[in-house]
């Protein structure tokens, strides 16, 4: 959990605002930093975690949350993490072991789309029936969704899937949503209707809040690794889309954030 | 002319809200629901992409029964089995049922939120199609439909547009004056008339023009240069007076002198290197002086160094010199 990040997204384990989607993006870098954030954020704040690890093991995940000071394995132990391991599962499906889930159907059939991941994400985010209500409310973590484009899955079967998942997490649960997609760069605009770009594009549109990262546009610089912009989509009809850009760099045990031109390293 | 686009009393008339990600159009087509509630209009909205209470929200409560919302946002594709509306419902005979729970109302707007969603799942032209026939039917009375340009290629947006009698196309205003608005609008007598316009949403849902016609890449220059001038109010002086700028031109440049006097021979035989000094001072720090002794001027050079060197530590007391006087 990244103290500035706090502070720029106002928001606290003890109080943030419900329903939300937030959209991390990222294009020429990796913005990886930013999901180990609202995990850890989000397991502070003692709310029930479903984790779509598409790209990483669970391990990994482990690893860094424990720099920043949260045990992965515990919350699994209590039931407070679901993790899905993509990798581990996908390896099942593939080589045929078990027919049992139906949740990682699309990597032998692409066009069925995500409805067996959506079913998993329903089933897990509900909680418990018979259990005490410990946990508060749910959330619902993927990283990353624009790894399914390159399995075949289709842009608009991702978006269904986004949208259905928003509908039960975000409307009907009062719980929140994080989405990782990371662009590819493309050259040409118009030519590739079926790219990243346009589920980018598409998950906007959804969501309540964007954090777009990107690389320096000047190039690689050792102190500063890169500038992240949040924009605040106006979800009522009060305000209009409030956008704010920072700088970061990533440390060992977390990230800091600052305005342009202010890194330490340079003032 | 957005105001007139809004109120949109003409029958058969289809509006069409056109956004992209840098300004959301869905505060602009609640506007248009208002506005058709305040007219006493009865408004049916097929909402797929936000839920009720997101799109209630900021409405007119004492219209409340006047606006039917169908709940195409929990399962537009059927998923869970028992959906209120699929998106594969979006035909003239089940809007036609949706319809008929008012049967005595005698204008309904129909509002589409949006029609992104209701392409994503069927083809341009069958949709095109059945908006076509919704506008003539009779059916509804004004369709209103809200697209995100962004997300389809041009051939779509393009015949969606060529269907609609107003398209709006939103996007955001320069240095937060509001938003634009670029209105099309076709009558029935075939007449184009277009505008752009700067607006803003109020708190009741209202619009307020801001200014008419105000291109939004003419207008950063004008605030810009208006804004901060940076040569005012500094502490130090920018400009040169005349006696300034006279001493200024008068002052030798270095590449006067270099290639007056450095040639190969010319600063030993003239005799002293105190003409070589303007150039010298505006030398850096480290100076390298290279004395080289000829055979016939051997005495003359030692005598003009030893000249030389004084002179050096009166004018640039901080050099540092290296001298090389090779045996």
């Amino acid at each position: 959990m990244f103290a500035e990040l706090n502070s720029i997204l106002n928001t606290s384990p003890d109080s943030f605002k419900p329903g939300e989607f937030i959209l991390v993006s990222d294009k020429h870098t990796d913005a990886s930093f930013l999901i180990h954030h609202f995990l850890s954020f989000y397991l502070r704040a003692g709310c029930k975690v479903c984790f779509l690890g598409l790209v990483q093991s669970f391990s990994h995940y482990s690893a860094i949350s424990q720099r920043l000071g949260v045990s992965l394995t515990q919350a699994r132990e209590k039931g407070q993490l679901v993790f899905l391991e993509g990798l581990k599962e996908s390896l099942g499906v593939l080589l045929q072991a078990s027919k049992g889930t139906r949740t990682m159907d699309f990597l032998r059939d692409p066009s069925s789309g995500l409805r067996g991941l959506y079913d998993f994400v329903r089933d897990n985010v509900r909680g418990a029936v018979g259990g005490a209500e410990e946990w508060g409310p749910p959330v619902l973590l993927v990283d990353d969704l624009s790894v399914v484009l390159s399995l075949g899955v289709s842009v608009g079967a991702a978006l269904d899937f986004s949208h259905y998942c928003r509908a039960t997490v975000c409307s009907e649960l009062q719980g929140s949503m994080v989405m990782l997609v990371r662009c590819e760069a493309e050259e040409e605009e118009e030519s590739d209707d079926e790219g990243s770009e346009r589920l980018l594009r598409g998950l906007i549109h959804q969501c309540s809040l964007t954090l777009q990262v990107q690389g320096l546009p000047t190039g690689y610089c050792r102190d500063i690794h890169g500038q992240v912009e949040v924009c605040w989509r106006g979800q009522c009809d009060k305000q209009q889309a409030q956008k704010k850009l920072f700088q970061y760099k990533v440390h060992d045990k977390g990230a800091s954030f600052f305005a342009r031109g202010m890194s330490s390293a340079v003032l | 002319m957005l105001l007139e686009v809004l109120q949109g009393t003409e029958a058969g008339g289809f509006i069409l809200i056109q956004d992209s990600v840098n300004y959301c159009g869905r505060h602009l087509l609640k506007s248009c629901i208002n506005a058709a509630l305040k007219r006493e209009e009865v408004v049916h909205v097929l909402g797929f992409e936000v839920s009720q209470e997101e799109l209630n929200d900021g409405l007119d409560k004492t219209s409340a029964q006047r606006l039917h919302f169908h709940n195409a946002y929990s399962d537009p594709l059927g998923w869970t089995g028992n959906s209120p509306f699929t998106v594969h419902q979006f035909t003239l005979e089940d809007i036609g049922t949706l319809l008929k729970q008012t049967p005595q109302a005698k204008a309904v707007t129909l509002v589409i939120d949006s029609l992104s969603w209701i392409l994503r799942h069927h083809d341009p032209a069958a949709i095109c199609q059945k908006l076509q026939a919704l506008k003539k039917g009779g059916v509804v009375r004004a369709v209103i439909g809200l697209l995100h340009s962004d997300l389809h290629q041009r051939g779509t947006v393009g015949s969606i547009c060529h269907l609609a009698t107003s398209v709006i196309t939103v996007a955001p205003g320069t240095r937060g004056l509001g938003a634009f608005a670029k209105i099309t609008r076709r009558t029935k007598s075939g007449k184009l008339m277009q505008d752009e316009e700067i607006f803003s949403i109020n708190e009741d849902l209202t619009v307020t023009i801001q200014s008419k016609r105000s291109h939004p890449g003419s207008t950063p220059m004008n605030t810009d240069e208006s804004e901060v001038d940076p040569t005012a109010n500094l502490t130090f002086n920018l400009r040169l007076s005349d006696t300034q700028r006279e001493a200024k031109e008068k002052l030798p440049l270095p590449f006067v002198f270099r290639s007056q006097h450095f040639c190969t021979r010319a600063p030993v035989q003239d005799g002293s290197f105190t003409s070589l000094m303007p150039m010298m001072i505006m030398t850096r720090r480290i100076l390298m002086t290279t004395l080289m002794s000829r055979g016939q001027a051997t005495s003359h050079v030692e005598h003009s160094s030893l000249q030389l060197m004084p002179l050096l530590d009166i004018y640039m007391p901080e050099t540092t010199i290296i001298a090389w006087v090779p045996a």
